[in-house]
């Protein structure tokens, strides 16, 4: 992890960390309904302030706390066109399969590119921390998976140019 | 496989099945940029007597730059004064006038399966003996041969008095392959400067502008989706004989090529991304608290699944 | 440029059936193999051999997921050193994606040599595959290789499709009983309108690898085999399988009939050693009438699996839904190279219907004669694209305008997503 990204990455992780505090809550509009508050937003009330951490204007995370549930969304870093397209490719690929990431949402929050939502029946089942570990971790790789799959493209790329131009030469 | 191979893999293994055991078919396949192709023993009787029909998109074309020369050169009396109908071509092929199994019969046979790229080499043919007239007179161009082999892709040959300049319009339907393509043609431009392909010929590469040669041209598609690519072939790439073959053979491949592989590389993108979600998987999998309690079954063997 | 045909793919867990629409027989049909760099996966599932280790160096250069062989070309080069066979689907369904995407790349531009922007797919799966796998399969065909359409059909189905060329089927339904019998496994599987009543489906674990071993078995009893060099064994059984068997009608009239006129039905099987060239002859016997009865009276073969055949039938379509079941019975479709043998519709026809008559006769003498059946039509169906059933139902159905009209297109895989894959339309029925 270089350098400059830890002081980004442990800003998210203390505020995530802070923000998993969650505990049972019913519905307040509708009876016998226990919805994600911050997914429903019927209840100001039990809506915290949601926070931007920002490192630059390309790479950014949303977090938005409630009573019993969080929504984290993270902006990823899209230097050029194949950036954007393999952010997208993967992002997506990823939400495909959501089913088995049980804290990742389908779609993303709107000027995001990939969106979680950690519910209180999760931070009861599962391991907090580790579920911190998993988005920190996740937030790391991904940069270092777009860069490599930008790389190996270039690296193909050349490879095949190279192998169709050198068959003229006979 | 890196390279793709300029034969139809169909026709060469029907053909070398029948060879051995003659036997009535009519079937249907296609090639690359919408060449369909028709094998059939007219006469279900006479297994040994087959014809062979292909249709493709630009004939009128290739009928113009003398298509039906190199045909009568490559295949003689096979050639049927009139094809098939809804076929631009067709051959009679007699079975029993093959040659001896062995390597002859291997070469006939690869010949007829490489009809597509014999019909394809006319205006490459005609602009390297353009080249040759030209260069004799010392300068001055060609003409300007247009190949509207896809829909909305041409390929466009020209003469002139020491190259032939050989140019693709490209068009990607999709977001991703103008990307990716972007990336692999800028490779092609940059590859050059590699010391061992020195000789290959120059690529140039613009999207949306077209070149010089065809800017004059009438109604060609400005959109962003649309780029050029350029051959530049210089007499030794085409000199001799055989290695004028090769690079005919090579270069009207080369929109497939690259196609095929951009969609590898989706293919490749695909299973680094399968394992990446794998490995995330297993991260998140830590955070599950309790071991899990195996598989419940019910007393008639089915899982049981909580939701 | 006019319509180009459809390319329909089957691929079996043994082997794929590929060709174009429109013609009566795929143009391949091989192993559903892959071989890679790498070692061989194990049968269980270790994870995808390239990928395992995307960021290291060695793959940076890139091209290395293009270094292998697919098909019968998979495997002669099985034991090449540094390469390892894969069989990517097991049990019918997909279980290593990152093969089969790359079987396919080849499948496509190797063999097929088409360009996948400008044709429609038909696809098969084979019943009860989960709508993941699915969703998967479209996710690859539109991503990869940005197909213009997609169909995805259930390959019980395209069997009863196929059945509509034979000439005692009048009108082209889609009810009715699937008896699908390959290398592996034999399946059962009852269809209503163009729907798999999954819950009634039942497999068999006697199909064609079976068969060529209960053969063997009976030639070596026999002694026949002594001067058959070792490696030829399999296939001999194989070939006598194929070309000599077919089923009797009563098995120990058949016995009888061997005994006296042994030379009448005696045939004799010659052979070549293909190392050495040497020439080697056997006598087959009964063996070929025995070998396809294994479905018939299983305990002749194996002991733990019992059932036979006409009755494992007809407990699937009793258990299926009431007002289907006339049409189940009257339309029991063969499919699958193990199906082949001659005389099986007739012999599967006969005992079905004696099963089904004797069940009328108890309920009319249980309600004391008092309600008489007015008797049910049993019909099994064979017919002369049974082998390649379903790749030939495969090609029926696309070439059938409502095809086009029936397969999801890219633009509504891009509007919105795999999960269109899950809906999937019947067409072609005359009802």
């Amino acid at each position: 992890m270089s350098n400059v990204l830890r002081p980004y990455l442990s800003a998210v992780r203390s505020t995530l960390t802070a923000a998993l505090t969650l505990e049972d809550f019913s519905s307040q509009v509708v009876e016998r309904h226990n919805k994600p508050e911050v997914e429903v937003g019927a209840s100001k009330e039990v809506l915290l302030n949601p926070l931007i951490i920002s490192r630059n204007e390309n790479e950014r995370v949303l977090i938005e706390p409630s009573i019993n549930s969080i929504r984290l969304s993270i902006k990823i870093k899209q230097a050029d066109e194949i950036e954007r397209i393999l952010c997208h490719k993967f992002t997506r690929f990823m939400m495909q399969r959501a089913e088995s990431f049980i804290v990742l949402r389908r779609k993303p929050v709107k000027g995001y590119d990939i969106s979680f939502l950690i519910t209180n029946h999760q931070t009861d089942t599962m391991l907090k921390h580790k579920i911190v570990d998993f988005i920190i971790q996740f937030m790391e790789e991904v940069d270092k998976e777009i860069s490599e799959m930008k790389l190996s493209l270039n690296a193909r790329a050349r490879v095949v140019a190279e192998s169709y131009l050198a068959a003229f030469n006979v | 496989m890196i390279l793709l191979e300029p034969h139809n893999y169909i026709i060469q293994t029907t053909l070398a099945e029948k060879a051995s055991q003659p036997s009535a078919l009519d079937v249907q396949f296609v090639d690359f940029d919408g060449v369909r192709f028709r094998l059939t023993t007219p006469d279900r009787k006479v297994p040994t007597a087959l014809v062979l029909s292909m249709s493709i998109g630009c004939w009128e074309e290739l009928v113009r730059y003398g298509v039906l020369d190199i045909f009568k050169r490559e295949y003689g009396s096979a050639l049927r004064a009139e094809p098939e109908f809804g076929y631009n071509v067709s051959l009679d092929l007699n079975l029993e006038q093959f040659p001896p199994e062995g390597e002859q019969r291997d070469a006939y046979i690869k010949s007829l399966a490489m009809l597509k790229r014999n019909a394809l080499a006319a205006p490459f043919e005609r602009s390297f003996q353009a080249q040759r007239q030209l260069e004799a007179a010392g300068s001055g161009q060609g003409e300007l041969m247009a190949l509207h082999y896809r829909d909305e892709e041409v390929i466009y040959v020209q003469a002139a008095a020491d190259r032939v300049t050989v140019i693709f319009s490209t068009m990607f339907r999709e977001e991703t392959d103008r990307v990716f393509g972007k990336v692999f043609l800028q490779e092609f431009v940059d590859a050059r400067r590699l010391p061992t392909i020195q000789s290959a010929p120059q690529v140039l590469y613009t999207t949306r502008v077209p070149p010089l040669e065809i800017r004059h041209l009438q109604g060609l598609n400005d959109t962003e989706d649309v780029g050029y690519v350029t051959f530049v072939l210089f007499p030794r790439h085409f000199a001799k004989p055989d290695v004028a073959e090769a690079t005919i053979t090579h270069i009207q491949l080369f929109r497939d090529y690259l196609h095929y592989h951009i969609k590898c590389s989706k293919a490749y993108m695909h299973s680094r991304m399968r394992y990446r979600v794998s490995e995330f998987q297993k991260v998140l999998n830590r955070a599950k608290t309790e071991a899990a309690v195996g598989d419940r079954k019910t007393v008639s063997g089915r899982t049981m699944s909580t939701r | 440029m006019s319509q180009l045909a459809p390319i329909i793919c089957d691929n079996g867990t043994g082997f794929s059936k590929v060709g174009f629409a429109g013609n009566s027989d795929p143009s391949f049909v091989f192993p559903t193999a892959i071989t890679t760099r790498g070692p061989a996966a194990q049968p269980s599932r270790t994870g995808p051999a390239l990928s395992s280790k995307p960021s290291h160096l060695a793959s940076k250069r890139g091209v290395e997921d293009l270094d292998f062989f697919i098909g019968d070309e998979a495997v002669a080069n099985a034991q090449t050193p540094g390469y390892g066979i894969n069989y990517p689907i097991r049990h019918g369904q997909i279980e290593n994606w990152d093969h089969m995407e790359r079987y396919w790349e080849q499948t496509i531009f190797k063999y097929l040599r088409a360009e996948p922007e400008d044709h429609y797919f038909l696809l098969t799966e084979p019943p009860l595959n989960p709508p993941e796998n699915r969703e998967q399969t479209a996710e690859i065909f539109f991503e990869s290789f940005n197909i213009k359409g997609l169909y995805i059909a259930v390959q019980a189905v395209l069997a009863l499709a196929a059945s509509w060329t034979s000439g005692r089927v009048t009108d082209r339904t889609l009810t009715g009983t699937v008896i699908d019998s390959g290398d592996g496994v034999t399946h059962v599987i009852p269809c209503a309108e163009g729907y798999v009543i999954g819950s009634a489906i039942k497999h068999i674990p006697i199909a064609g690898r079976d068969i060529t071993q209960f053969v063997l078995n009976l030639l070596r009893e026999r002694g026949e085999l002594a001067n058959v060099p070792p490696e030829d064994h399999l296939k001999v059984a194989g070939k006598i399988k194929e070309n000599y068997s077919y089923v009797c009608q009563d098995i120990v009239k058949e016995f009888r009939k061997y005994d006296q006129e042994p030379y009448k039905y005696f045939a004799r099987y010659e052979g070549e050693h293909a190392a050495t060239g040497r020439k080697y002859e056997l006598d087959i016997g009964y063996e070929r009438f025995l070998a396809p009865e294994i479905f018939f009276n299983p305990e002749i073969y194996s002991s733990d699996f019992l059932t036979p055949l006409p009755e494992i039938v007809d407990s699937v379509i009793q258990q299926s839904p009431i007002d289907v079941r006339r049409g189940l019975y009257k339309n029991i479709v063969l499919s699958g190279g193990s199906t082949m043998f001659q005389y099986f519709g007739q012999r599967l026809k006969r005992d079905i219907k004696q099963i089904v008559d004797r069940r009328l006769e108890a309920s009319a003498v249980a309600s004391g004669s008092q309600a008489r059946s007015s008797g049910l039509d049993v019909e099994v169906i064979s017919h002369k694209r049974q082998r390649y059933a379903v790749w030939f139902g495969g090609s029926l159905l696309a070439s059938l305008p409502e095809f086009y009209s029936s397969c999801h297109t890219k633009a509504q895989y891009d509007e919105i997503g795999p999960s269109i894959c899950r809906r999937y339309q019947i067409f072609g029925s005359a009802t």
